[in-house]
């Protein structure tokens, strides 16, 4: 009796042998289709024996580091020379360090005492910078200690610009935590979140020191609009600061 | 005579009142306002001691505290005032002794201490903005162009109080003083009028 073949197994015959192939190319296509979504996974598990390890971020945001470092004194070199070009009052000098050594946050004078004095060659007028910017200008000095009179009290004043829209105006303490920014212009523009820097125009304080945040805006105040600034440094809580001697 | 035997007493405790302001504890403040230590050493002084002792202590004290802030604005004419006040009242001792007429004297006492601050500050802003308002009509000449060129930068550039920010902060500030000063005087005067007087007993009886 002769074997019966099927002849329909015959034609499936080679499409039998080349199914491993057929896989294959398969597999291709959903290597294709996934944007190499195997391919790269599988090289990220072979290769991480050799990933970059935390020394190496390390080594590079150092070197970073050092060359917004190295870019910031270049560009305040380039910023001293062109204000010394266009005569205008520039940062420099010494910074001294100063311990609060009393603190009038509230009442009826706002200041806070130093622990360093004309001896230190700190002088009536100087800027005060703590962690987050400018809080005050000395009132006044004794040998061995000084009194800063604070941005919130009612006698300060200090000239402001907002560094968004460079307008000008007067930053007057009025006896809360929150200074009032009024503006020499009818029309400032300037709104709520905009950052304060002292003014350049300013004969009494060093140029572009931050000094606060705009909180909220009274546009319609008599004679000119009115802003409460919310101060960056905080005063009744900084036990250091920083004296910048001319 | 008396005031001199109890000279380094005077001065030691009356060097205290600057030195307390300095160092006034945060936990010991209403509102980020200190008590007025000077009203809780002048009261039992110038109860214990009459009008002129206590009006030479509350000059002295005033000189002292005055060096401490910036500004023009003195705390001697008050001090001065509430040492000869309290000094006569001296006389009715007996009444006054009392620890709620104390804490009643150091509220009225410390109340009067402010407003006669908020009074000199009101007389300095209105002195300052009429005298700039006089210098500007001088320089515009009449000119209307000027008056309606919007705000001065010199009078916004006035350091003062405003007469808005006196009347909402100001008064603030004198209620938490007054309130604070007025809890602590029944407990730090007492003593201290009771220290005073013995101090005094002792000086009369050896004199005597």
């Amino acid at each position: 009796m002769a074997p019966v073949r099927l002849p329909r197994v015959g034609v499936l015959l080679p499409l039998l042998r080349v199914w491993p192939w057929l896989l294959v190319l398969l597999a291709l296509v959903a290597v294709r289709l996934s944007k190499g979504a195997l391919l790269s996974d599988a090289y990220g598990l072979v290769s991480r024996p050799f990933w970059p390890g935390s020394a190496q971020q390390e080594w590079i945001s150092a070197a970073q580091r050092l060359g917004d470092r190295a870019r910031l004194e270049q560009l305040e070199r380039e910023n001293r020379r062109l204000r010394g070009l266009l005569d205008l009052p520039t940062v420099q000098g010494r910074r001294l360090q100063a311990a609060v050594i009393s603190r009038e946050p509230g009442g009826w004078w706002q200041q806070l005492l130093l622990g360093k004095g004309s001896l230190q060659g700190v002088g009536v007028g100087n800027a005060i910078v703590a962690p987050g910017g400018l809080i005050g200008l000395v009132a006044s000095t004794t040998p061995t200690t000084s009194t800063v009179r604070l941005l919130s009290d009612p006698g300060s004043r200090v000239g402001v610009w907002v560094g968004r829209s460079r307008q000008q105006g007067l930053l007057s303490g009025i006896g809360t935590a929150r200074p009032l920014l009024r503006f020499l212009e009818k029309d400032p523009d300037a709104r709520p979140g905009d950052v304060i820097f002292t003014s350049p125009a300013s004969t009494l304080v060093p140029p572009n020191l931050p000094v606060g945040v705009i909180q909220r805006i009274h546009a319609d105040a008599d004679p000119a609009p009115e802003a409460l600034v919310q101060l960056s440094a905080p005063a009744d809580a900084v036990d250091w600061v920083q004296v910048l001697l001319p | 005579m008396a005031l001199l035997s109890r000279q380094p007493w005077l001065v030691a405790t009356g060097l205290l009142v600057p030195l307390l302001t300095l160092a006034s504890p945060g936990w010991l403040k209403l509102d980020a306002v200190p008590p007025a230590w000077s009203v809780l050493w002048l009261l039992p002084w110038a109860l214990s001691e009459g009008r002129l002792a206590g009006a030479a202590a509350g000059l002295g004290l005033g000189l002292l505290l005055d060096g401490l802030h910036p500004g023009s604005v003195s705390l001697v004419p008050g001090l001065l005032l509430l040492g000869w006040w309290w000094g006569r009242m001296g006389r009715q001792a007996p009444l006054i002794q009392r620890s709620f007429s104390l804490g009643l004297l150091a509220l009225v006492g410390t109340a009067l201490l402010n407003v006669s601050l908020m009074l000199q500050w009101l007389f300095l802003s209105w002195r300052g903005v009429a005298s700039l308002q006089g210098s500007v009509a001088a320089l515009a000449g009449g000119a209307e162009a000027l008056h309606q060129a919007g705000p001065q930068p010199a009078l916004l550039a006035m350091p003062l109080w405003r007469w808005e920010d006196l009347s909402l902060v100001g008064v603030q500030i004198l209620l938490a003083q007054t309130l604070l000063t007025a809890l602590l005087a029944p407990m730090l005067c007492s003593l201290q009028l009771i220290f005073w007087r013995q101090v005094g007993a002792g000086w009369r009886g050896l004199s005597a």
